[in-house]
């Protein structure tokens, strides 16, 4: 087997939020939004991230474009480091990196045309004469699985799933190398749903695209990846080759999390670890480990001090003292 | 045998707009027996919510207009409930929860005043008796922390609030609980804690449940019996194993191999062609006709009529129509108006 190669390589990746208070809206706090995650992503891959709401996964996608500013961290793209270009070179960078988003009828621009959505990354960036980018669009529309009249029409006049397919023609039309895709298929219905899953991995066989997969979605995300990894409370808790972190769970959370997805088949016999409580707030995330509080197999030093997150052989990294034993 | 405690006789629930009819309910039989939990999937704008607010009087009317067939909660024709009964009706004998239970309650109350209220319409009791009947009730759905009568909605999470939602529906142990995709704003893991709380109760009080839901996970680990919709139409009803095991309507089979395993990988998903019909133009014949692979030239051109199968499995299909004995239950025929 080669070796893969790396293209995105996230090193120690924070995003705090300030938390204001008080008439003169200081800074009484933060959000610990991402809190000191690290991973890498291998070229033509499909890197999934699981957790549940508010765990930081859109933050962690965010920060890594810079569409918010990393609080600290580094996070090398090719042979740059991401963090330290200057607003031009990210202007340039950002060819290469494109995102998918939830939610496709908010994230598209409802006074303008199918087309012209599709047409103004191209613009953005200088690529083509006006023929050239009617053409390229045309492409583009056909290669979503749209037909060329579509161009004419309005976010309003689309489904659900031809909007996300507009969103990702969108993406596609400046060739990027790596897609942030934040919960591209959460919105839509399980029929339309298989049907932009589909397509996401034609494209990425067709231009050897690279996924960063965000959902909350377990099953979809184990069709889709080829490597997972699951955050909790801003943190990454656990990565792994796909089938080895379905089928062989290490982290405490990723057990309770995988045992919870109620699944379409009444004959299933699956024993259920039912957790008790709430997540704590990212603003005042417990001591030590994080999954403490709601932890089955907590320990005293679980409370203490915070486990690191470990390769524990085959690029299988756990974050959790049971490890040590 | 357990008896029927709702049925829904060839329902029709229409909605007249400007731009047109809506066929939002059309022709639809439905039966829930006591301490059954029974399932409703389909997609999104398939008539669910609008069936279960149909139950509960809810549908604002006009636009709504019932235009055929009957709603019978333990043998009583909702449909003709004047406004006076519902009150009697809701909350006493069937109860609602909804997928986001901020909109169901007042922020600038606390929960002890709103349950002390809701409990107050349906009890002739006192009000320390109902805030005490309150606390119980939160007790039941695992909420026991000192002082929760004197929080606001917004200080509870989103699962705890679904919590409270189902302590104020069950607060006068109706007999049938409607949830609306109760679990879907929530993650699994709490989602799971509310499943489970939702059993618990079907087992203790025999509260009979009709799970509104798109997952068919959910309905899968919680229903008896699962009733599919699509385009406002039952297509398929049968019970949860042989649902899963034997499907018999295209639509269902194509729904069952499109969504993605948890415990296995295929290597590649199934879909159905194409989208929902708009509901302001239905297709004539079938309603699946424009995305099914099996299309007869029957399909086109008349409606297939729900077919009886074996053990009271029914499919919407002309395919099953060799195989079977059109079901007495046809709702393809246009009865009259109830009214
Ligand atoms: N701009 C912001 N200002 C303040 N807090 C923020 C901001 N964006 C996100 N947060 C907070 O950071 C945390 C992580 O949010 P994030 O959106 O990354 O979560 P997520 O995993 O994507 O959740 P979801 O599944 O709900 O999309 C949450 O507590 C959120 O409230
Ligand atoms: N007040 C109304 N006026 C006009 N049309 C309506 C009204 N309420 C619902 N509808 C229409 O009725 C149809 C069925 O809607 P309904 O809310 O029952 O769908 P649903 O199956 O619950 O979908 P979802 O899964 O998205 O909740 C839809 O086409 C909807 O647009
Ligand atoms: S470190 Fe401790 S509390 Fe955290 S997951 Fe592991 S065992 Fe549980
Ligand atoms: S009746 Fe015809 S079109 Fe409709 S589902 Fe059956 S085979 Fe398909
Ligand atoms: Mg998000
Ligand atoms: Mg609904």
């Amino acid at each position: 087997m080669t070796q893969p190669e790396t293209l995105l390589q996230v090193r120690n990746l924070k995003k705090y939020f300030p938390i204001r208070g008080g008439i003169f809206g200081k800074k009484v706090g933060d959000i610990k939004a991402v809190d000191n995650v690290s991973f890498t992503v291998n070229k033509g891959e499909t890197l999934g991230i699981v957790g549940e709401s508010g765990c930081g996964k859109s933050t962690t996608g965010r920060s890594i474009l810079r569409l918010e500013e990393p609080t600290a961290g580094e996070v090398e793209f090719e042979d740059s480091l991401l963090n330290e270009l200057n607003g031009e070179e990210m202007r340039r960078m950002r060819r290469k990196l494109q995102m998918v988003f939830q939610d496709p009828f908010a994230s598209l621009n409802p006074r303008k045309t199918a087309g012209a959505i599709i047409e103004e990354p191209l613009t953005v960036h200088g690529i083509g004469e006006a023929r050239e980018r009617k053409e390229k669009v045309k492409e583009l529309l056909q290669v979503v699985g749209l037909d060329a009249y579509h161009a004419e029409r309005y976010p309003h006049q689309f489904s659900g799933g031809q909007r996300q397919r507009i969103g990702i023609a969108r993406a596609l039309a400046v060739r990027p190398k790596l897609v942030v895709a934040d919960e591209p298929v959460s919105a839509l219905d399980v029929s339309v749903q298989s049907q932009v899953l589909n397509l996401l991995e034609d494209l990425q066989e067709k231009f050897g695209l690279t996924y960063l997969f965000i959902a909350h979605d377990l099953s979809v995300v184990r069709h889709i990846s080829d490597r997972v990894g699951v955050m909790y409370l801003g943190r990454m808790v656990e990565l792994a080759e796909r089938d080895t972190l379905y089928d062989n769970p290490l982290h405490p959370y990723t057990q309770a999390l995988l045992s919870a997805v109620p699944v379409p088949n009444p004959d299933a016999e699956r024993e259920r670890i039912i957790l008790t409580g709430d997540v704590p707030s990212p603003s005042d995330p417990p001591a030590g480990c994080a999954f403490h509080t709601r932890c089955p197999y907590v320990m005293d030093i679980c409370r203490e001090k915070r486990p690191e997150f470990q390769d524990q052989g085959d690029g299988h990294f756990v974050a959790c003292h049971l490890m040590d034993e | 045998m357990a008896e029927t405690l709702l049925e829904l006789s060839r329902f029709k629930m229409h909605f007249h707009t400007d731009k047109g009819v809506v066929k939002a309910v059309d022709g639809v039989d439905i039966t829930v027996d006591e301490g059954e939990i029974v399932g409703l999937v389909g997609e999104s704008g398939c008539g669910k919510s609008v069936t279960s607010l149909s139950v509960m009087g809810l549908v604002p009317q006009p636009p709504g207009k019932v235009e055929g067939g009957s709603i019978k909660l333990s043998g009583r024709d909702l449909t003709r409930l004047k406004r006076k009964e519902w009150q009697r009706v809701r909350g006493n004998e069937v109860a609602m929860i909804f997928q986001e239970p901020m909109t169901s309650l007042n922020p600038v109350f606390t929960l002890g005043n709103q349950m002390v209220e809701a409990i107050r319409q349906h009890k002739e009791i006192n009000k320390k008796e109902a805030r005490q009947l309150a606390r119980e009730t939160l007790q039941e759905v695992g909420i026991s922390r000192d002082g929760i009568l004197d929080e606001y909605p917004h200080q509870l999470s989103g699962g705890m609030r679904q919590r409270v939602m189902i302590a104020m529906a069950m607060v006068c142990r109706p007999k049938l609980l409607i949830a609306d995709e109760p679990t879907t704003a929530l993650d699994v893991t709490i989602q799971a804690q509310i499943l489970d709380l939702m059993r618990r109760l079907n087992r203790e009080t025999n509260t009979a449940i009709l799970m509104i839901t798109h997952d068919l996970g959910v309905v899968a680990e919680m229903c008896d019996r699962i009733i599919v919709m699509y385009a406002g139409q039952v297509v398929e009803e049968t019970d949860a194993r042989r649902l899963f095991r034997n499907p018999q309507h295209p639509y269902t089979i194509g729904l069952l191999k499109s969504i993605p395993q948890l415990d296995r990988r295929l290597e590649r998903l199934y879909s159905i062609p194409g989208n929902v019909p708009n509901p302001r133009q239905m297709p004539s014949g079938c309603r699946f006709v424009p995305r099914c692979e099996h299309a007869l030239d029957i399909c086109r051109e008349k409606e297939p009529p729900l077919f009886s199968l074996e053990d009271g499995h029914t499919s919407r299909c002309w395919l099953n129509a060799e195989e079977k004995e059109e079901a007495d239950r046809d709702t393809t025929g246009n009865t009259a108006p109830s009214s």
